[in-house]
């Protein structure tokens, strides 16, 4: 089982996969800073100076990790650090849940649907799923890649 | 392809791009995708309703363009911001003289506005240099001034009101409702990028 889910035709695929939607989910951040800062502001977790600096650098960091593992370039460094900004995510997602503060995802830059506070509560729990899932994928490359690091 | 530089060598070197990245396509942005390094937002101003007082009083605070009789709006210097209702916005936009502020995104501003309402959005790069232009213009700074979002939970209006309070403009009133709430009074609208 072990060797099935180290095997480098599925972690070649999972780079894909994982690689796929944080250079998507980047690029549609950088079409608009404002908008995405505005979305990191209503989080209410990260000081007013560095909200923008946030929204300026996370989108690029996430295409250019995105590339990296696409590429297979440093892949077990872009797997981590994909790994921790999804520990990220989930932290300030599960932050706002708990306390009852809805917010929108942000994940793909802004949201131009009209929802209702119980959409955005639904909407978070889903999107904390989706990024425990791919934090299992991020896990897998790193699994399937760990004697690299012992070479 | 197998690494023997540490991790955080990596990450920095990621993150080294990144930040060089953001600096390239934020200086070549627009003014509607620029944002400035250091940002400046406060937290939401907690804003008291503003009772409008009938009659006499507004003899004794004068409104900008306030016809005789009319409800008044007096200052409030000791708070940055006043929500007022949609029956207070379209009195107010009755005198055709008090400003009305859009802080929402240029974009959203174009789709669709209060007819006569200016773009202030608060999460633009130079939204500073309006609002000096606006203090320029030698408004009144203790004339209302109608600001509005999206309403609901929207907080731009609070945050440009909050700027406004900075540089001395102390009856800055903003729609509770914001647009929505205008739009379903079928209130006059404009689109495109002109007031």
């Amino acid at each position: 089982m072990s060797g099935r889910l180290a095997s480098e035709w599925l972690t070649v695929r999972v780079q894909f996969v994982l690689a796929a939607f944080f250079v998507v989910a980047g690029l549609a951040k950088i079409a608009d800073p404002p908008g995405f800062a505005h979305e990191i502001h209503n989080y209410g977790l990260v000081p007013g100076p560095l909200v923008n600096a946030m929204a300026l650098v996370l989108p690029w960091l996430e295409v250019i990790t995105g590339v990296a593992l696409f590429l297979g370039i440093a892949r077990r460094s872009a797997a981590r650090v994909l790994g921790i900004l999804l520990i990220v995510f989930i932290a300030a997602l599960s932050i706002n849940l708990w306390s009852g503060k809805p917010v929108d995802c942000g994940c793909f830059g802004v949201s131009t649907v009209q929802k209702t506070d119980a959409d955005r509560l639904k909407e978070m729990k889903l999107v904390i799923l989706r990024d425990i899932g791919l934090l299992l994928l991020a896990g897998q490359i790193l699994h399937a890649t760990r004697r690299e690091e012992r070479a | 392809m197998r690494s023997r530089r540490p991790f955080w060598v990596e990450a920095a070197g990621f993150l080294v791009l990144a930040l060089l990245a953001a600096a390239v396509s934020n200086a070549v942005a627009g003014p509607e995708r620029r944002l400035k390094w250091i940002g400046s937002y406060q937290a939401k101003a907690a804003a008291a309703p503003v009772k409008p007082t009938p009659g006499a009083a507004a003899a004794a605070t004068p409104s900008l363009g306030a016809p005789a009789g009319a409800k008044a709006f007096p200052p409030h210097p000791d708070k940055a911001s006043a929500d007022i209702s949609g029956e207070d916005v379209v009195e107010l936009y009755s005198r055709k003289t008090v400003p009305f502020l859009d802080a929402r995104r240029t974009s959203v501003y174009r789709d669709g506005h209060i007819a006569g309402a200016r773009p202030f959005s608060v999460w633009e790069a130079d939204v500073d240099d309006k609002i000096k232009a606006f203090f320029a213009e030698g408004t009144d700074q203790s004339a209302p001034i109608v600001v509005y979002c999206s309403g609901g939970n929207c907080e731009d209006s609070h945050m440009l009101a909050e700027k406004l309070y900075l540089v001395g403009f102390d009856n800055v009133l903003i729609y509770k409702d914001g647009y929505p709430d205008w739009v379903q009074r079928n209130m006059p609208v404009t689109k495109g990028s002109e007031p």
